[in-house]
């Protein structure tokens, strides 16, 4: 098939073999694979838009399906058997009665000349015809009723589904698609017949719908005082409001009987409605939402009562005949069987019984061409093609009385083999639903795990019956509840415990797995392979620490402290091993904030301008060009990036002199300190001292500060002059690293930025210009709390009581690129080759 | 009244000999004691004990109801772990004694040593004369009297309880206090002497626990964690995860913490494949019946060994961490599937030990819920050395997990912060552990197999100890390992990955000639039936699965565990939450997990040409990566995949 398909009808679109999602449990239940996940994360975000767009991608009834969905979804959420599932059904209304009435998508103009012929304006027929006209094909839409919609619009009331609900929904689609054309009040067999259509279309679609009520199947059943549920609703929503007899008694325990009997309770003259079921009340096939809206508004119900038979009464009413029954064992179907009991009969006087046994399909025509059999059009279950070539059959009419996403469903599955057809694919792909993720983020709600369902509030009767009887989620209610999703279909945090592999776990628990299930899903692992990943320069990531265990003895937190007081020199006995440095170029009130927290915390600051808080010990960096400050306790010779330090020249004799090395001056920068004797030694990873944020751009050189301790430790020159580390330190965990890489501290930059409320933007870092000073002061100090004691903890679980004592033999690489460059070996083997 | 004399029998035939006398409800002499360790542990019969002489380590220890006098001295860990009875010491006793004391009664007429009373939780620890320092070390509860000098660091994170000092308290613990006590507490400190015979007439101090570090100060904002590509597959190197843990963390002013292993990528199983034709798997009738899979573990030195039906079992994970459903429902699905439940943590649920057949309880170092009972139900011990996803630190478990009935089983007060130590009082080295062992043997009857509990550091030389201190068998954990709470820098830093692990342990038996001489239990990111046979083919013995059974049970790896609001009910002690859970349903879900798993190992087996599971070797493996290679010294053959699909197209 060509590439340019409306997405509901291109499986090309389906994600589902991407690594990092999975379709969750909500968007398998769905029938038209909806997103689920992503716009209820969407909401949580508060992008409504992205939410409507997600939601209406597969779904031209969108706004219908937030109010009258069946909601197959929810049943399948993970969260359903824990406190109830999310609210999904609740959600997409939220979001279409925010956005629908405004939602508009632009007109496909048609571009192909075939035509194809729909029978039927419900949500098959013309879900079909908006995938059909969005692939630039005319399609004609013929139906019976004056009204669009099927039955949607006659066979709901109004008060679960208003009119223009169904119009709103039914004008976007028109809108969208100007090759639609309508033909209403146009029954097929009397205004249009098949021969016809299939002289003038290139393909025809039979999606008429189960148009037809069944009888009750008993005595009486003809009589004026019985009609069948379909007709009812069929009435009422046409307009009518007839006076009726005090009681009315429905047959039957699905979804119509549910609408009739609400609907019943709402009619003048009608004081007492009944439902009568053959079998529990539980074992109702109406949903249970819809069930307990009835009993919410006062139906009776009756169960495992049977129709026996239906008698005239003098007095204009009639009694229905009933046999009490008892629940058999579970069929095959999974249904519960039920039996009748002897000799239990009863009977039930009534002014109208209302007949909701179950729907069927009639239409001459259709006998007439042999594709009725057993009240459904006869259609292949897979291709949906009906025996008469070009003609294809859908919805409710071809695989029996369903809901308004199968319907869809199958509306959009029917489009699929006839755009199939028509662009002369013999054998397309079995169709199933693609499944799409719009990768919303997860809801960072604080409550998530603990916020219970809320159900939208029940309405009832009201002061206008037919008016809606449920309300919809305010904006806050809609946060709340979205924030509960599990969002099974996004990525874990975790590349081990993947959503993939998760997946893979939960299908091997499975109810219903079987050894062939268990066998694939083997096959699958087997073939599953991690793609090689991208080797990226090593950096502190691949480096681990070895804990003490039996041959070392562990160190007890409560009872051995770890030191982390760090001598650098005069003047430079700092607290801790870290230094702040980069920030030159910073707002004067961020360099105020960052000098006191690093002051309050016993750190020292490196930098070429003198720090804004006296008595903190500064390290200047000398630029080429700078000239020594008296103040300074010590002056470090930066030299370029290229252009190896060189001896400082200092403003006061004794002041402490410093080089820095980078990857590239490291030789030259060495080759003096050995001979030189600094007083410190600063080996910058990143190359980039003293711009603003200087390790921002790139990770760290790693194999940088074992070179420098190899070279000096050739020269004897190991222990001679402090190290301080600069370069890619995020955590303790880092800096704890590079002490045992030989430095004696590290200084932090672009990790001091962010602890300090900066925001990564292009140059750097992004300050907002009502920073909170006292907030950003103390970010770093807590920051540079928490570094040093996870440090601490580091050497600690090393075994060691002062952080200085971490060494090289404590680590271990985790890739032969990390063990290459830094010569430690890699975890698992003997030694580094 | 029976006479043991130490000088012609083992401690071994001693023990026995006084449990076979008390049993009989005999009082006994113990004679020629020779300062030999163990003397009288495990007894659980209210008899007299008297050693005429002096008593070695663990005196009385793990015994319940019985009086034991002991003429002079004794050494290390007198009482330890005692659940009721009591103990009299005529002379001094050395470090901790007192130590886990779970009730009952231990005086020591002269001195004691250091770490008295550490970690104890209820009971009385009388001791005449000084104390050394740290008395009361990490006490959770009961009542130290100390009639002399209290020593150095009295009430050293004491977490409750109380330590009466008669002399000079000569420094305070860290987060310890000095209280006057009431005249009732005085009272009863002065009648429990009077009992006892002892006359003194000086006030005292009451020390107790200060509250100054029990609790955080500040919570960690909760946040769901974001995909792991933010961070790997070559995120940049300031990625959102990095910002947003310098953000946390500049609120907080400490570590993070989750739950779960560590989540960067790491060498493991996936980086090896196992050579064989998928087309195979299964297609040979059933594997079930064609593959052998029974394996014991446990009986290196006549123990009665556990069997299993196939090579896996539940790896340990506490009831605290996890709500008591979840234990039940592991407990069950163990039982289901005829494999090894394992306690963790956090002592041993009544309940979890009727749905177990098969149970191993594990001592830890705060000794929570350990006692000679539930030792002597178990079906094997496990001493807690590390774990792989905190290796070199201790548990925590916050107030809001410890329920009264999570208290009641650990032995400790409700409602406290809940703190373990890095280390066992009792074990600080290789020697220690060969004492330890030989306690929990002599206390048991040398009837259960004892296990070591271990994360993988320096593995390929403390392997080495584990055989030699002789632990019938390892349970070997990797970096991948999950836990309820962790700092995520632990998590991701600290420890190697368990491939690694095994290949060291393998390797470091081999280099003293024990190679398979020593049953290697693996775990840490062992996810299904494909990862076992690779660990089984490299080496390992059986393997463990926590986290896979725990997802299997509904686990939805938000690695949110450590909140205690698990929204799956599974690592929560909230009862609404825990409500959530479906013991039934999800007992049954891991069973069917794990009957998956063991088709997996037998499918797999018989396709590589097996019949039995010991026959899967390095032969059946390559390597797919250079560092798997690496490390197994397995063919590195990373096209592997690649000649295995063009035989299937070629075949197609």
């Amino acid at each position: 098939m060509s590439a340019c398909k409306p997405f509901p009808v291109d499986l090309a679109a389906d994600q589902s073999g991407l690594p990092h999602y999975e379709p969750p449990p909500c968007q398998v239940a769905c029938p038209v694979g909806t997103d689920v996940g992503s716009y209820v994360g969407l909401i949580w975000q508060g992008d409504l838009p992205g939410a409507l767009e997600a939601i209406t991608a597969t779904n031209p009834f969108s706004s219908v399906c937030g109010l009258v969905c069946d909601a197959p979804c929810e049943p399948a959420c993970r969260r359903a058997s824990g406190d109830g599932p999310v609210a999904i059904r609740a959600l997409k209304r939220y979001v279409m009665e925010a956005l629908g009435p405004s939602f508009h998508l632009p007109a496909i103009t048609p571009d192909k000349t075939q035509r194809v012929a729909i029978i039927g304006a419900g949500p098959a027929g013309l879900t079909a015809a908006q995938d059909i006209a969005a692939a630039g094909y005319l399609v004609d839409v013929y139906d019976a009723k004056n009204r669009p919609g099927g039955a949607l619009a006659w066979g709901i009331p109004d008060f679960r589904l208003p009119a223009e609900i169904v119009e709103q929904d039914i004008n976007r689609v028109l809108e969208r698609c100007p090759g639609i054309s309508l033909h209403l009040s146009a029954p097929l067999g009397e205004k249009v017949f098949l021969d016809a259509l299939r002289a003038d279309h290139d393909a025809v679609l039979l999606a008429l719908g189960a148009n037809a009520g069944r009888r009750l199947g008993v005595s009486g059943d003809g009589l004026d005082q019985v009609v069948d549920g379909l007709s009812f609703l069929a009435r009422i929503n046409g307009g009518e409001r007839p006076t009726l007899p005090s009681h009315v008694v429905i047959v039957g325990g699905g979804d119509v009987a549910m609408d009739a009997c609400r609907a019943a309770r709402r009619l003048p003259g009608v004081n007492k409605v009944t439902v009568v079921y053959r079998r529990g009340q539980e074992d109702m096939p109406a949903r249970a939402h819809e069930l307990s809206a009835a009993l919410a508004e006062g139906i009776e119900i009756l169960s495992h009562a049977q129709p026996t038979a239906i008698v005239p009464r003098p007095n204009g009413e009639v009694e229905l005949r009933l046999r009490r029954t008892e629940a058999g064992p579970v069929g095959a179907d999974g249904r519960r069987s039920f039996r009748e009991i002897p000799e239990s009969d009863f009977g039930l006087n009534a002014g109208l019984i209302v007949a909701a046994v179950g729907q069927t399909t009639l239409g001459e025509e259709l006998e007439r061409h042999g594709l009725l059999a057993g009240g459904r059009l006869k259609a292949d279950p897979v291709t949906l093609a009906t025996p008469l070539p070009r003609v294809y059959a859908a919805g409710d009419a071809a695989s029996g009385p369903s809901t308004i996403v199968q319907a869809m469903a199958q509306g959009h599955k029917a489009a699929y083999m006839i755009l199939a057809a028509l662009e002369g694919e013999e054998h397309p792909a079995p169709y199933h639903p693609p499944y799409r993720s719009r990768f919303a983020p997860v809801a960072q709600d604080p409550e998530w795990e603990k916020l219970g369902r809320e159900d939208p509030r029940f309405l009832g009767l009201g002061d206008d019956p037919w008016a809606e009887a449920e309300a919809g989620f305010d904006a806050e209610a809609a946060r709340r509840q979205a924030a509960r999703c599990y969002r099974c279909d996004t990525e874990t945090g975790s590349t081990d415990y993947t959503v993939k592999m998760r997946e893979a776990i939960f299908a091997l628990a499975r109810p219903d797995r079987d050894t062939a299930a268990i066998a694939r899903r083997t096959t699958e692992r087997l073939n599953a392979r991690t793609p090689a990943p991208a080797q990226p320069a090593p950096t502190f990531d691949q480096l681990v620490f070895l804990p003490a265990n039996l041959t070392r003895l562990v160190i007890d937190p409560y009872r051995e402290s770890c030191r982390t007081a760090t001598p650098l020199g005069e003047g430079l006995d700092l607290a801790h091993p870290l230094l702040v440095g980069g920030l030159d170029g910073a707002p004067g009130p961020v360099r105020e904030a960052a000098a006191a927290a690093l002051a309050a915390s016993g750190g020292a600051w490196l930098g070429r301008t003198r720090p804004p808080q006296a008595g903190l010990p500064w390290i200047q960096a000398l630029a080429p060009g700078d000239s020594a400050d008296a103040s300074a306790v010590l002056v470090l010779a930066l030299g370029g990036p290229h252009a190896p330090a060189t001896r400082p020249t200092l403003a006061r004799p004794g002041q402490l002199w410093g080089l820095r090395a980078t990857p590239e001056t490291a030789g030259a920068v060495l080759a003096l300190a050995i001979e030189a004797r600094p007083d410190l030694l600063l080996v910058d990873g990143c190359g980039t001292l003293p711009a603003d944020w200087a390790d921002r751009a790139q990770a760290p050189d790693l194999g940088l500060l074992p070179r420098v301790i190899d070279t000096l430790r050739a020269h004897r020159a190991e222990e001679a002059f402090p190290i301080v580390w600069f370069g890619g330190l995020r955590s303790g965990s880092d800096l704890a690293k590079a002490l045992a890489l030989g430095a004696t501290a590290g200084v932090v930059s672009m990790a001091a930025g962010l602890a300090l409320g900066g925001a990564p933007a292009d140059q750097g870092l992004a300050f907002p210009p009502d920073l909170d000073l006292q907030a950003a002061r103390q970010g770093l100090e807590q920051f540079l709390k928490a570094a040093v004691s996870e440090g601490s903890m580091m050497a600690r679980c090393t075994g060691k009581t002062d952080i200085h004592n971490l060494e090289p033999e404590d680590l271990r690489t985790l890739s032969l690129a990390a063990q290459a460059v830094t010569g430690l070996p890699m975890a698992g083997v003997r030694a580094p080759a | 009244m029976v006479t043991i004399d130490l000088s012609s029998l083992s401690v071994r035939e001693a023990n026995d000999a006084l449990r076979a006398a008390a049993a009989r409800g005999e009082d006994i002499d113990v004679i020629n004691p020779d300062a030999r360790h163990h003397i009288g542990v495990g007894l659980v019969h209210p008899v007299t004990v008297r050693v005429h002489g002096s008593a070695g380590y663990f005196c009385a220890g793990l015994s319940h109801g019985a009086r034991f006098e002991v003429e002079s001295n004794v050494g290390w860990g007198v009482g330890d772990s005692l659940y009721a009875g009591t103990v009299v010491v005529g002379g001094n006793a050395g470090a901790i004694a007192g130590v886990a004391l779970r009730g009952g009664e231990v005086v020591v007429k002269g001195n004691v040593g250091s770490r008295a009373g550490q970690v104890m939780k209820d009971g009385t620890l009388l001791c005449c004369g000084n104390a050394s320092f740290l008395a009361g070390y990490m006490m959770y509860g009961g009542r130290i009297i100390i009639l002399g000098d209290s020593g150095e660091r009295v009430g050293e994170d004491m977490s409750a309880g109380a330590i009466y000092v008669g002399g000079r308290v000569q420094s305070l613990g860290s987060d310890a206090k000095v209280e006057t006590p009431s005249p009732d507490e005085e009272a009863d400190v002065k009648a429990f002497l009077a009992r006892h015979g002892i006359a003194f007439d000086g006030s005292f101090t009451k020390v107790v626990n200060a509250g100054t570090k029990l609790r955080y100060g500040v919570s960690e904002p909760i946040g769901r964690p974001q995909p792991h590509t933010v961070f790997s597959e070559g995120a940049s190197y300031w990625n959102a995860k990095v910002v947003e843990d310098i953000r946390a963390k500049s609120l907080i002013g400490r570590y993070r913490i989750r739950g779960y292993g560590a989540s960067k990528a790491v060498p493991h199983f996936s980086d090896i494949a196992i050579k064989v034709d998928p087309a195979r798997v299964g297609a040979a009738g059933d594997p079930l019946a064609a593959v052998t899979l029974a394996t014991t573990l446990g009986d290196r030195f006549g123990a009665a060994p556990l069997r299993l039906s196939m090579p896996v079992m539940i790896a340990p994970m506490s009831y605290g961490a996890l709500s008591k459903s979840t234990k039940i429902a592991l407990a069950r699905a163990s039982r289901l599937s005829d494999i090894v439940e394992n306690t963790g943590e956090g002592g041993m649920l009544p309940e979890e030990r009727a749905e177990a057949r098969q149970l191993i309880y594990q001592c830890l170092s705060g000794r929570l819920g350990w006692n000679i009972h539930d030792m002597l139900k178990a079906d094997a011990l496990e001493i807690y050395i590390s774990q792989g996803a905190k290796p070199g630190l201790g548990g925590q478990l916050m107030a809001k997990k410890v329920t009264r009935e999570l208290a009641a089983i650990r032995g400790i007060p409700e409602g406290i912060d809940l703190r373990s130590p890095s280390r066992h009082p009792d074990i600080m080295g290789a020697d220690d552990l060969v004492i330890k062992i030989e306690e929990f043997r002599e206390a048991t009857g040398y009837a259960k197999p004892i296990s070591v509990k271990m994360g993988a550091g320096r593995v390929r030389d403390d392997i080495k100890i584990a055989y030699k201190d002789g632990f019938d068998f390892v349970q070997l954990d990797g970096m991948q390992g999950s836990t309820g709470a962790a700092s995520t820098e632990v998590l991701e830093n600290m420890g190697i990955p368990t491939l690694a692990a095994l290949q060291e342990a393998l390797d470091g038996l081999a280099e003293i000639d024990h190679k398979g001489d020593m049953p290697i239990v693996l775990m840490g990111g062992i996810k299904d039936g494909v990862d076992a046979v690779k660990a089984l083919a490299l080496g390992a013995s059986a393997v463990a699965m926590g986290t896979a059974a725990l997802i299997a049970g509904g686990c939805i790896s938000c690695m949110q565990c450590h909140v205690g609001n698990c929204v799956v009910g599974i690592a929560t002690q909230d009862p609404e939450h825990e409500a959530r859970y479906k013991t039934e349903v999800q007992a049954q879900a891991m069973h069917r997990f794990f009957e998956a798993v063991r088709w997996q190992i037998a499918a797999l087996t018989q396709a590589l040409g097996h019949t039995d599971v010991r026959q899967l070797s390095r032969a059946d493996l390559v390597a797919l990566t250079p560092e798997a290679a690496a490390i197994t010294g397995l063919p590195f053959d990373p096209a592997y995949r690649a000649v295995h699909e063009q035989l299937q197209s070629q075949v197609a």
